[in-house]
């Protein structure tokens, strides 16, 4: 199926001439002058997602054409903002995330070149599991965890520091994807009827729930909320998917209610965090001062953005910022501010179209195993976008996850390629076996 | 020199070029989508329903295994059965080897094979050498445990 490869190679070029055209607006507006090296960097990114074409017409002819396209546009994305950002703020963050790419794609080669067989993944899964909840759990240890904000989100060893969370997700999702595919049959034979509700047997659910309930109650002990809606919205698409019962969604939901408001009411940190978003105006120039300033600054943007590099960043004459946090949290707001309404719409196009494109992995794929990883892997992705986008647009409580592959951090950026080298494998097996007619 | 006009027209010129790039997409997603609805009758979100081209089909205890009779084992995308915990089916019987034998789909059809077992399998009373095709109903028996195999073809 070298067709399509052919439009997997067509569709990165649009991609490098955005990055190319982001790059010549920057440099416009900042130095007052238009100068080739615009062009040059938009031929390295070129140039680097040429080579893992390359790399992927070679080790997986069959994968979906449009996934890497598409996540290669949101890093272009996080590229040209980040570089915006520090030619005003002054910082090599740019360069670190061209960096952290670079090592992202030579990850996503090494997954491919090991994990050929993925199926291999089911063989060590108990072992994923406590792998992924000690590295929840790190963040918290002495030495070398280290606190942002009231979260414990990060570790560091020496000069790298490093978000655990954002591997965990994954490795969990393959824990609960491998887990479901044995037990599914058995949740849904063994299932009693109760006051009108269809219940899971517990024997079954068991295992199920220690690692899912460790994997909570860590990242309410690290305080990281945003990644524990990941995990459920994670944890409910696959026993949906698992199951075809729309009862454990509904259970799995009531728990969700009854356990938020417990810990609303329990937890300061989560108290303050809701607080704020309800009414950011109780305290607008210290705890609400992130959530304001990020709506204020989207609805500069209007319809068509201010344009490249015009967004306020830092309020004029001082250091001090007007957008907190601009290349992680407030990335989104930043490029709304920029690009406006449509430039906005268009991200989340963006992460539609990668939704869709990782469910079509999911219904192609002949085995369990494989549809339950694939739709985990992409419930994960697609929420995380929605945890950050919905909580600097103040429809949720504003959680710090970054935008996967547009915020600046090397973690993510290598969490989401290794998930991106898992779906291409799931689709590559799955479009093979659809062609051969098996 | 001034780059005002240069500045708008690049921001309005990467809002269309990003635009077009998506709509491509997405018009090619659905294209695909199309061609599948077409190719196997449609297909849905949940792996309880059928997949391309192959019918759910389960395995029934009827006796023995330490398994209470009339369980089901769901062996869509093929199974392995044994005494060992990684087999899919897994069932204590002494004359089980670890990995027994193994059920897998080729098509719309599913087919038995003994993985070189100690005491070997016996389909519907004969005894298993090479694959065999599964038909609904067929009996599988290994040691004192036996199984009923049940396709769900439309």
């Amino acid at each position: 199926m070298s067709a399509s490869r052919n439009r997997e190679l067509l569709a990165l070029v649009p991609v490098a001439l955005l990055l190319t055209a982001g790059f010549a607006a920057v440099f416009a507006q900042n130095d007052s002058q238009l100068t080739n090296l615009s062009l040059s960097y938009g031929l390295y990114f070129l140039a680097i997602c040429l080579a893992t074409h390359i790399y992927i017409r070679i080790r997986l002819p069959n994968a979906d054409p449009y996934l890497f396209p598409l996540m290669a546009l949101l890093t272009a994305f996080g590229l040209v903002m980040l570089y915006r950002l520090d030619s005003e703020l002054g910082g090599e963050l740019a360069r670190d995330q061209a960096n952290w790419f670079v090592l992202g794609l030579i990850l996503f080669a090494v997954v491919i070149q090991v994990f050929r067989d993925y199926s291999v993944l089911e063989r060590y899964r108990y072992t994923i599991a406590l792998i992924s909840l000690a590295l929840l759990m790190a963040p918290r240890l002495p030495l070398i965890g280290s606190q942002v904000n009231g979260a414990y989100l990060g570790i560091s060893l020496g000069p790298i520091s490093f978000q655990p969370a954002e591997l965990a997700k994954i490795g969990i999702v393959i824990f609960l994807a491998s887990y479901l595919r044995e037990h599914r049959e058995l949740l849904v034979v063994g299932a009693r009827r109760f006051l009108g509700i269809t219940f899971p047997p517990l024997k079954h659910l068991g295992p199920l729930l220690v690692v899912w309930g460790a994997a909570m109650f860590m990242l309410i002990f690290i305080r990281d909320l945003g990644s524990s809606l990941m995990f459920f919205a994670a944890f409910l698409a696959l026993i949906y998917v698992a199951t075809g019962r729309l009862s454990f969604v509904i259970i799995g939901m009531a728990m969700f209610l009854a356990g938020a408001w417990v810990i609303y009411h329990t937890v300061p940190h989560v108290t303050d965090r809701v607080d704020i978003w309800l009414d950011p105006y109780q305290d607008p120039s210290g705890a609400g001062y992130q959530i304001l300033q990020s709506m204020f600054a989207m609805a500069d943007g209007g319809l068509f953005g201010e344009g490249f590099a015009q967004a306020m960043v830092v309020i004029p004459g001082t250091n001090s910022p007007l957008l907190p946090a601009a290349q992680t949290d407030l990335i989104y707001t930043l490029i709304t501010s920029e690009l406006g309404l449509f430039g906005a719409c268009a991200i989340i196009a963006t992460y539609l179209l990668i939704a869709a494109r990782g469910f079509k992995v999911a219904l192609m794929a002949n085995d369990g195993f494989s549809k339950l990883l694939a739709t985990g892997l992409t419930t994960v992705f697609a929420f995380q976008a929605f945890v950050i986008i919905g909580g600097v647009t103040r429809v949720i409580p504003l959680t710090g996850v970054t935008l996967p592959l547009v915020s600046y951090g090397g973690s993510s950026i290598l969490a989401n390629f290794l998930l991106l080298a898992l779906l291409l494998l799931i689709s590559d097996r799955a479009r093979r076996e659809a062609r051969e007619g098996i | 020199m001034d780059y005002e006009p240069i500045s708008v027209a690049l921001k309005f010129g990467f809002l269309a070029v990003l635009y077009l790039f998506l709509l491509w997409i997405a018009a090619s997603a659905r294209k695909d989508l199309r061609r599948n609805r077409g190719g196997d009758g449609g297909s849905d979100a949940t792996i309880a329903s059928v997949p391309s081209g192959s019918y759910d089909a389960w395995l029934v205890v009827v006796k023995g295994g330490g398994l209470e009779a009339g369980t089901r084992f769901d062996v869509f995308g093929g199974v392995t059965l044994g005494r060992s915990g990684e087999a899919d089916v897994s069932f204590t019987d002494r004359y089980a080897s670890g990995l027994h034998a193994r059920l897998y789909p080729r098509g719309d059809r599913y087919f038995l094979e003994d993985m070189n077992s100690t005491n070997g399998t016996l389909l519907d009373g004969g005894a298993v050498t090479s694959e065999v095709e599964m038909r609904d109903g067929s009996m599988i028996e290994i040691g004192d445990t036996a199984f009923r195999f049940e396709l769900d073809r439309p």
